[in-house]
């Protein structure tokens, strides 16, 4: 195939490939673990992976300088989702001293 | 060096994902966001790069760590039901979805021909920050406002008697 050359020395589909193989391991992690400050990290992942696909775009547009303006917006409302994130994690231990997502189940049928 | 970062990346992520201690799974993430740092300086990007390193793996590995030490959750804990059906779907799910994934990529005419592109100058903190202040000024001063809607919130979930 004569896409392999250009993905093995960074070139676009090397970059996108990457974003996607994060993604889908960072799937997974939430997908797959019980604990919810995993589940977080999983979502972490995902986050990166959607940040390494915009930059790697906008690097092959001509480094587009919009990019790195929607990056920084992008990492300030990562840094409200972990903050928020974190503080409803720690309000779930208070209630039910458990961080195991099994476990907070008062919503299911 | 592309390879080297990739595979710091994904293998920060693999191993985050089959690590059973919530303190090691954090550092495996600080790994992983390096690594991303590192993808972004050979993008052409030195300022994404230091924020990755700054705010991910500094802020928010930090945070997440924290509350890890303060909950005492390092092991995850044992688990009620097996639940094999979901875990089965779990990996089903994430193979599906990355075969397809990498199959659109490697057949994607777009993607080869942007692939031809000369590299970039190098972005500055010069040219991030005229975008920044001419063309967004009002989006930079809503984050602002959002940054301080988030701490606020952060604080009423966790005070016990506010």
């Amino acid at each position: 195939m004569s896409s392999v050359v250009p993905m093995l020395t960074g070139g676009l589909q090397g970059y996108i490939l990457v974003a996607l193989l994060l993604f889908v391991i960072g799937l997974f992690t939430v997908l797959n673990r019980r604990s919810i400050l995993v589940q977080f990290m999983g979502v972490e992942l995902m986050l990166n992976a959607a940040n390494v696909a915009l930059l790697a775009f906008a690097r092959f547009r001509g480094g587009d300088v919009q990019g790195t303006v929607f990056y920084l917006f992008i990492i300030a409302v990562a840094a409200c989702e972990a903050a928020i994130g974190l503080a409803l994690v720690v309000g779930l231990f208070r209630h039910r001293q458990t961080t195991d997502t099994d476990r907070a189940d008062a919503l299911k049928l | 060096m592309f390879l080297i970062f990739a595979l710091l990346t994904l293998l920060g992520a693999l191993a985050l994902s089959f690590q059973r201690n919530l303190v090691v799974a954090g550092l495996c993430l600080v790994i992983t966001f390096l690594g991303v740092a590192g993808l972004f300086l050979l993008l052409a990007n030195p300022v994404a790069a230091a924020l990755q390193i700054i705010v991910y793996s500094g802020a928010i590995v930090v945070l997440l760590l924290f509350v890890v030490m303060l909950l005492n959750a390092h092991e995850e804990e044992p688990r009620q039901q097996p639940r094999r059906l979901q875990r089965a779907g779990a990996i089903a799910v994430a193979l599906v979805l990355g075969a397809g994934m990498v199959r659109l990529v490697l057949r994607s005419p777009l993607l080869a021909r942007l692939n031809a592109q000369p590299i970039p100058e190098a972005m500055n903190l010069d040219r991030l920050g005229v975008a920044l202040f001419r063309d967004h000024l009002a989006a930079f001063e809503v984050v602002g406002l959002l940054l301080l809607a988030a701490m606020i919130g952060a604080v009423a979930l966790v005070k016990r008697d506010l």
